[in-house]
């Protein structure tokens, strides 16, 4: 992979050490999986496929799964939140998830022990912040984790398009003041991401800092409180999910149609870059950007 | 004990090592508040102690309004491999987990003693550098310690260049005015330190005018508050010259010696004031303690 004119003119690579190929399922943890599943079919997810041993129920439309578990234990997270449904976890798709993990574990991560039960897969996994988890996936080209693991609702299309092409376009974070700095360094040494000039920035809420994912697939924004606001105690957390679509306008109306519904107001309002769905449940939300390419 | 007498806050911004004073915690930090200090650093054994652990302290330390500025202390972390290295991280772990408990924000590795540690930088760099890692997703901060008999950062010139190579924000630095007296380290190197990741100050004098020996052979019981032994001069220096630098924390006084640990935790408390009000009156001639508000803003020095 070495070429010789990146030393001659110092031009910088993007190593993405992993192999890291975009995210493979993102998780919500919930007391109240059927209200949380309700809200994740208006925004175009259907129930595909449901876990052989587990109260979990795996989501889908075009490349997107997300995984609404509701196991008692893992459920417990949002228990403690007001029966408010928690971003709970990230599936990153790598090269291979056990190198992967062994890896991250020696630069410093905090490994989560296994709950696979017998003939179930093991997912490598690590601590996120506040309690979410990043799971390692390697087997999503040939077959995936899901046919192991979970079985097929039936007479249900197992591989829904997508509404409006929409796509993960990334995560956003909220961080405790003055830690930004901090979980770049931690994102930057686990998975390679690099982060974004401060110019370059996506959707209707350009706050913080924007990290690029090494594959360039998907973005991760770190967000700090306004140093004039009141300290809200809140751990840091995953906070929601961006969505990416190439005609924001497009995708805000068919969202509309289903019963979505969007915050406008003066300062923030669907436009071309973007557009954020209301909370529902207490933390459900999701932000529309517009992709580029 | 006399009533407390803290004009406009003078001691709330002064910290104590718990392990200066002596008795059962509750009424350390008993003490300590009615002395008007507004934190501390606790000794990890401290926390191991007490009946409830590390809920019980950040139960007994938020019904007194007091912080825990930090947790003392990761020992022999840095420079070993195998089953050493694998043995520290989980050490390393535990602290950590109390740390969060606690709600401290700050966890202080002492430079490696161990005559097992290797001292290859790189190595050292890369074990700190870990240490960093696994406690960002708790939210906490490792500060890097000299030890004067340390093989691996032996001033606190060396922990500093350890921790800007390691080079991550949750990194920085623990000075401890007593390994700074024992391996007569340069003060002119404190230009080289860049305030916002100098984590910890701890201040000690030493009460005899010789040096502290080598190994710290004795050295515990002879450590004394700042303005109380036979060092004092070199102390107020090394203050100003962080005043200087703008560094803004809560100084930590470290008196844990013989004497103290027979003495009324009250008693030594009324020493520790001595102390703080020689730092801020003939030292730093602060002429009146500022509102916390003010801390931070060139315009109020």
């Amino acid at each position: 992979m070495t070429n010789p004119g990146n030393a001659r003119e110092a031009v910088p690579d993007m190593p993405n050490r992993l192999g890291l190929q975009g995210i493979e399922f993102i998780e919500y943890a919930t007391t109240r999986p059927q209200a949380l599943g309700h809200v994740l079919e208006t925004l175009g997810f259907k129930p595909v496929a449901r876990h052989r041993s587990r109260e979990v129920m795996l989501y889908r439309q075009g490349g997107m799964n997300l995984i609404v578990n509701a196991h008692r234990e893992d459920a417990r997270v949002s228990a403690l939140v007001g029966e408010k449904p928690v971003l709970s976890a990230v599936a990153f798709r790598v090269q291979d998830a056990l190198r992967a993990h062994t890896r991250c574990v020696e630069l410093g991560a905090w490994p989560v022990p296994s709950h696979a039960q017998a003939m179930e897969l093991h997912i490598p996994a690590i601590h996120g912040p506040g309690g979410s988890r990043f799971y390692l996936v390697d087997r999503w080209d040939e077959f995936s984790i899901y046919d192991i693991d979970f079985k097929p609702i039936p007479g249900v299309d197992p591989h829904p398009p997508a509404l409006a092409g929409l796509d993960y376009f990334g995560l956003v974070q909220y961080v405790d003041p003055g830690r930004s700095a901090d979980w770049v360094r931690y994102y930057e040494t686990m998975f390679d991401f690099s982060t974004l000039p401060e110019d370059q920035r996506y959707g209707i809420l350009p706050k913080g800092r924007v990290l690029q994912s090494p594959c360039g697939r998907f973005f991760w924004q770190l967000i700090e409180p306004d140093p004039w606001m009141e300290s809200d105690h809140a751990p840091e957390n995953l906070e929601r999910i961006g969505l990416g679509t190439r005609d924001v306008g497009a995708a805000v109306a068919l969202l509309k149609s289903r019963g979505v519904e969007f915050i406008e107001t003066s300062s923030l309002h669907p436009e071309d870059r973007g557009a954020l769905t209301r909370r529902e449940l207490g933390s459900v939300s999701f932000e529309l950007v517009h992709r580029q390419d | 004990m006399n009533p407390i007498q803290n004009p406009a806050g003078l001691f709330d911004s002064y910290s104590l090592h718990s392990r200066s004073l002596a008795g059962p915690l509750e009424s350390r930090l008993d003490a300590l508040s009615s002395a008007g200090f507004g934190g501390l650093m606790l000794d990890a054994h401290d926390v191991v102690a007490h009946p409830q652990g590390a809920d019980g302290v950040a139960q007994a330390l938020r019904a007194r309004g007091l912080r825990a500025d930090a947790l003392g202390t990761l020992h022999d972390f840095e420079g070993l491999d195998g089953a050493q290295h694998r043995h520290k991280i989980e050490v390393a772990k535990g602290l950590l987990e109390t740390c969060a408990r606690l709600g401290a924000p700050v966890l202080v590795v002492a430079a490696s003693t161990a005559p097992q540690a290797g001292t290859e930088r790189s190595a050292l760099v890369r074990d700190l550098h870990k240490l960093a890692m696994l406690a960002v997703p708790l939210g906490l901060r490792v500060a890097y310690q000299a030890v004067s008999w340390a093989r691996t950062a032996p001033g606190f010139i060396d922990a500093w260049d350890l921790v800007c190579e390691a080079d991550c924000s949750n990194l920085g630095l623990c000075l401890d005015a007593f390994h700074i007296l024992a391996g007569q380290n340069p003060l002119e190197d404190l230009i080289e330190v860049e305030p916002e990741r100098l984590f910890q100050v701890r201040l000690s004098d030493f009460l005899w005018d010789t040096l502290p020996a080598p190994e710290g052979q004795g050295s515990h019981d002879a450590r004394v508050f700042p303005g109380q032994g036979a060092h004092s001069e070199q102390l107020a220096d090394l203050v100003m010259r962080l005043a200087r630098l703008g560094w803004r924390g809560h100084y930590c006084l470290d008196a844990p010696n013989a004497d103290h640990a027979q003495l009324p935790a009250a008693f030594v408390m009324a020493q520790a004031r001595r102390s703080a009000q020689w730092l801020d009156e003939d030292v730093l001639h602060r002429a009146a303690p500022l509102p916390d508000w003010t801390r931070g803003d060139p315009a109020a020095r």
